[in-house]
């Protein structure tokens, strides 16, 4: 009698991570506890939301139901919801095929059965351990690719509980939906074109207090992009910015090693006190696209047209074309009277400028619950935040450009909803950009020629 | 209603160490399932071995079990008693079990009654587990859980392979856009936070056993008089590893211990392996070890900050003011940096199964915030390992951690060669092993010299001085 999953450790974590980081308890496995419906039932009925996985011989068919287990012959009057899904040892988790149901299945002596309009969808039979799928189940979990056969031999069945997540109607939908969700923004993002052609890419500034993230949006990013934690700028947190220098970051598609259409250009945190931080001063030649990559901010000195780095003439192209405000979700309620101030100076510089600005709120620890299971819009309850009405009445920025995302700085493995915020965010700020860029005049655009001395 | 145990982390923590690195899976929850023997006998029949909790007022108790409950007769049990940290117990032969609700009876010295909620027992059991006199307990809620080994053959399985799978990614690594041969990664850190150990530890776990060329010791001056920058051999092609990992003069207070006028030549490559460092003044341009025009190659890719998990809180305020003084340096060079916790395993309340999964570990999640809020390290930088220190044989567990902290270490070398400016990498010189080519003679500097395999042609691309 050994209680050990036939699930391989490796297949365990990636079953888990597929959940959402979930844990799972195992309540059942018929080769110890008998293969009969009741004795599983018994174990497995009122325990909350259960995965039950079915080892067919080269694949593996789960069952998330987000509802309890039904006892026998129990008939649920509230609705019940769950999903089938196929797991290969070898899969990538990028994607995850499903077919969902609104039904309880029924517990009967030798059998439990979903159904759909009166159709069995789904049954297994523990009495000759055949597990039966209607054939609009197989394709849609796209399984055996010839012809199949409708009943299955399997090996053995084994139910586990999902601790760790509020398992609810949303989340279910999140799990279902999230990877297709994500990869299609990475693809979207691979391929977008700019409206205004003749900028090859966009170049958004990250602006905002010390330790708001700035670096570290421009890591999460990269990360995203290249399916794994990256570092390479520099993160941290002390008394005054770490990040001293002006940086522009181009990122690379970590698989085909395209460059991607924008720019991260990162500054150093804004300080409330003078001399430290970036000098506001500074801002506008950042903006027009005068200071250089690798430029070394001076506190207490702006950088000045006779400086020896400093780019007289730069074109439209070379300039920002949209400002992010970046700051820390928890820290808005508290900030500064001089912040603010600071903030709406600046704020200003950029309306003149007509730029394209938005604002990112990161350390969202909520994060999961940001946006709509859909994955589309922002859900109601977070737009109506004290923190978001609070930008939205300080700087006047309307709060479908005000963008929440956790950075990546505390785990090494990506997770995929925070993949979409971050993915969605930089979508909202290309978009920004490319109405700033289509509305700049005409005589402007014939100004981008590269200057030429006369 | 959810079920979830109603145990605190390190209530179930103190509890799986209690009874030797257990994991715990929720059987039964009486709030849930009903205060009912027959709801529970359903739930937990045919599961061994099992530790039924029952909370009281203000403690926890419970009951380990060998044997299932539908197997229980004439078995012994462990009765225990968890208040604030403490465990005590009670070992006794158990007589009948199971009645119709009545889940324990041992000859009138214990009975617990899951349908009536209350637990009589002896007064020189109470007087054991040091429970107040007279008190009578009543049954709140009663857990049973299913205990297995936190660590048993099929996650020792799993762990071996993914060693063989990082074991490969390590060997077939290459540096960035092959920019330099080896990335070097520099290891700093107070005396005695085990950086060199973590050399060996490295070593060990591509040499297949247990190695220790670098010289260990805990004396409180630190070791390591010299600079030193290891290469590995592999085993298996006689080729060095795509990485070198330097170790330094541990930190120390005050005039003891490591200059940082030392540490920024270091970082710029400007001290060649073997200087002795001088306790009385940092390196000099004159210096026989010190080189005049370092390459991209002859730099340091990626600093480790080396704390020993044990005692990084308790680091004095002369010791923080330098790594964070030092850290600003690094950041200055652009150089990315990570911190590695070393001896996490013989942390507080760590037994060897947390070591398989260390991001989900409270106590490990705790130590690395608390070294995030002490030095300012994003807690992404923070890794953990459990160095070699006193084993024989290795440890498929340990090398995953030491592993994968190297692998973090090489992708930050990576990122560090990716944000190299343009100017700076006409000063990588692919270094041919067959062409030796001094960095003393190289006054044609920067070329860049490709070897053509298979082939004794070298190819030689001038490149404008910056």
């Amino acid at each position: 009698m050994n209680m050990t999953t036939r699930l391989t450790w490796n297949d365990e974590k990636r079953l888990r991570k597929l959940f959402g980081n979930v844990s799972l308890s195992l309540l059942y496995k018929s080769s110890v506890h008998g293969s009969g419906v009741t004795d599983m039932v018994q174990h497995c009925s009122h325990q909350g939301s259960t995965i039950t996985m079915i080892y067919l011989h080269h694949v593996i068919i789960g069952v998330f139901m987000l509802g309890n287990y039904p006892r026998l012959w129990e008939r649920f009057e509230e609705p019940h919801y769950s999903f089938f899904f196929p797991f290969r040892s070898k899969d990538n988790i990028t994607e995850m095929h499903t077919f969902p149901l609104n039904m309880a299945p029924q517990a009967t002596d030798n059998q439990l059965t979903y159904y759909l309009s009166a159709e069995k969808v789904f049954c297994l039979c523990p009495h000759n351990k055949t597990l039966y799928l209607h054939e609009n189940v197989i394709k849609s979990l796209g399984l055996f690719q010839r012809r199949a056969p409708d009943r299955y031999e399997y090996l053995e069945c084994e139910v586990f509980r999902v601790e760790g997540v509020k398992a609810n109607l949303s989340y279910m939908k999140r799990i279902m939906n999230v990877t297709q969700h994500r990869n299609r923004l990475l693809e979207e993002l691979r391929a977008y074109k700019l409206y205004a052609d003749w900028v090859s890419k966009v170049h958004i500034l990250l602006l905002g207090p010390v330790g708001s993230g700035k670096s570290s949006f421009f890591n999460s990013v990269k990360s995203v992009f290249h399916g794994r934690v990256t570092r390479q700028a520099i993160v941290g947190s002390d008394i005054t910015s770490i990040t001293e220098q002006y940086r522009t970051y181009s990122v690379k598609d970590g698989i085909s090693g395209k460059s991607l259409p924008f720019m991260l250009c990162d500054s150093m945190g804004l300080d409330e006190t003078e001399g430290e931080g970036l000098c506001v001063d500074d801002i506008p030649p950042i903006l027009k696209g005068s200071i250089p990559d690798r430029y070394q901010f001076n506190p207490h000195k702006p950088i000045t047209p006779q400086h020896s780095d400093f780019i007289a003439f730069p074109s439209l192209k070379d300039g920002i074309h949209c400002v992010a405000y970046v700051l820390d979700i928890n820290s808005i309620n508290n900030l500064s009277s001089k912040m603010v101030a600071k903030f709406k100076q600046i704020h200003k510089e950029v309306l003149n400028c007509g730029m394209a600005h938005v604002v990112l709120l990161t350390k969202v620890k909520n994060y999961n619950e940001v946006l709509q299971d859909n994955f589309l819009n922002m859900k109601q309850s977070m737009t109506s935040q004290s923190q978001v009405r609070n930008v939205n009445n300080m700087l006047g920025i309307p709060i479908h450009n005000i963008l929440m995302v956790e950075n990546y700085a505390s785990e090494f493995e990506l997770d995929p909803v925070k993949d979409i915020l971050i993915l969605s965010a930089l979508k909202q700020m290309l978009r920004a950009a490319d109405d700033f860029l289509e509305d700049v005049p005409l005589e402007e655009t014939g100004n981008l020629v590269p200057f030429c001395p006369s | 209603m959810e079920v979830t145990t109603g145990l605190t982390w390190l209530q179930e923590k103190l509890l799986q160490n209690y009874f030797g690195g257990k994991k715990f899976s929720l059987l039964y929850k009486a709030s849930v399932h009903g205060f009912s023997g027959v709801e529970l006998f359903r739930k937990c029949c045919q599961e061994a071995p099992t530790m039924s909790v029952i909370y009281s007022r203000d403690y926890v108790m419970g009951v380990y079990a060998q044997k299932s409950y539908d197997e229980i007769d004439k078995c012994s049990i462990i009765l225990f008693v968890l208040q604030d940290t403490n465990i005590s117990k009670c070992e006794m032969s158990l007589q009948t079990a199971w009645k119709s609700g009545i889940i324990w009876s041992c000859q009138g010295k214990l009975s617990i009654n899951l349908e009536t909620k209350d637990v009589k027992m002896a007064s020189n059991i109470i007087e054991t587990l040091g429970l107040p006199k007279n008190d009578p307990i009543s049954i709140q809620e009663y857990e049973v859980f299913r205990c297995e080994d936190l660590l048993d053959k099929r996650k020792i399985q799993g762990i071996t392979m993914d060693r063989e799978s990082l074991l490969s990614t390590m060997r077939t690594y290459k540096p960035y856009g092959d920019l330099v041969p080896q990335v070097r990664i520099l290891l700093l850190g107070p005396i005695g936070a085990g950086k060199s150990s973590f050399f060996n530890s490295v070593k060990s776990v591509f040499r297949g056993h247990v190695t220790c060329q670098a010289l260990v010791g805990s004396d409180t001056s630190g070791i390591s008089k010299k600079y030193r920058t290891y290469s590995i051999k592999d085993e298996r092609d006689g080729n060095f590893l795509p990485f070198i990992l330097c170790d330094t003069l541990g930190l120390g207070e005050k005039e003891e211990g490591l200059y940082t006028e030392d540490v920024v030549c270091i970082l710029k490559g400007h001290i060649s392996d073997r200087y002795q460092f001088d306790s009385m003044k940092p390196i000099t341009s004159g210096h026989q070890n010190y080189i005049g025009y370092p390459l991209v190659k002859d730099r340091i890719h990626c600093v480790a900050f080396v704390f020993d998990a044990n005692s990084v809180e308790r680091l004095s305020p002369e010791i923080v003011v330098k790594i964070k003084s030092i850290r600003r340096e690094v950041i200055k060079c652009g150089i990315v940096h990570v911190a590695l916790l070393t001896h996490v395993d013989s942390m507080n309340l760590i037994t060897k199964g947390d070591l398989i999964e260390t991001d989900r570990c409270v106590p490990i999640k705790l130590k690395r915030e608390a070294v995030q809020r002490k030095f300012g390290f994003a807690l992404s930088d923070i890794l953990v390992v459990s160095n070699y220190t006193s084993e024989w044989e290795l440890d498929p567990v340990k090398d995953v951690l030491i592993l994968s902290a190297l692998r973090q270490m090489v992708w930050a070398a990576d990122d560090f060669l990716e944000d190299l400016p343009p100017k700076e990498r006409g000063r990588c010189i692919w270094w041919c092993r067959s062409l030796r080519v001094s960095t003393t003679t190289s006054w044609l500097l920067p070329a860049c010299i490709y070897g053509i395999p298979g082939s004794s042609l070298s190819l030689y691309v001038l490149l404008p001085c910056d």
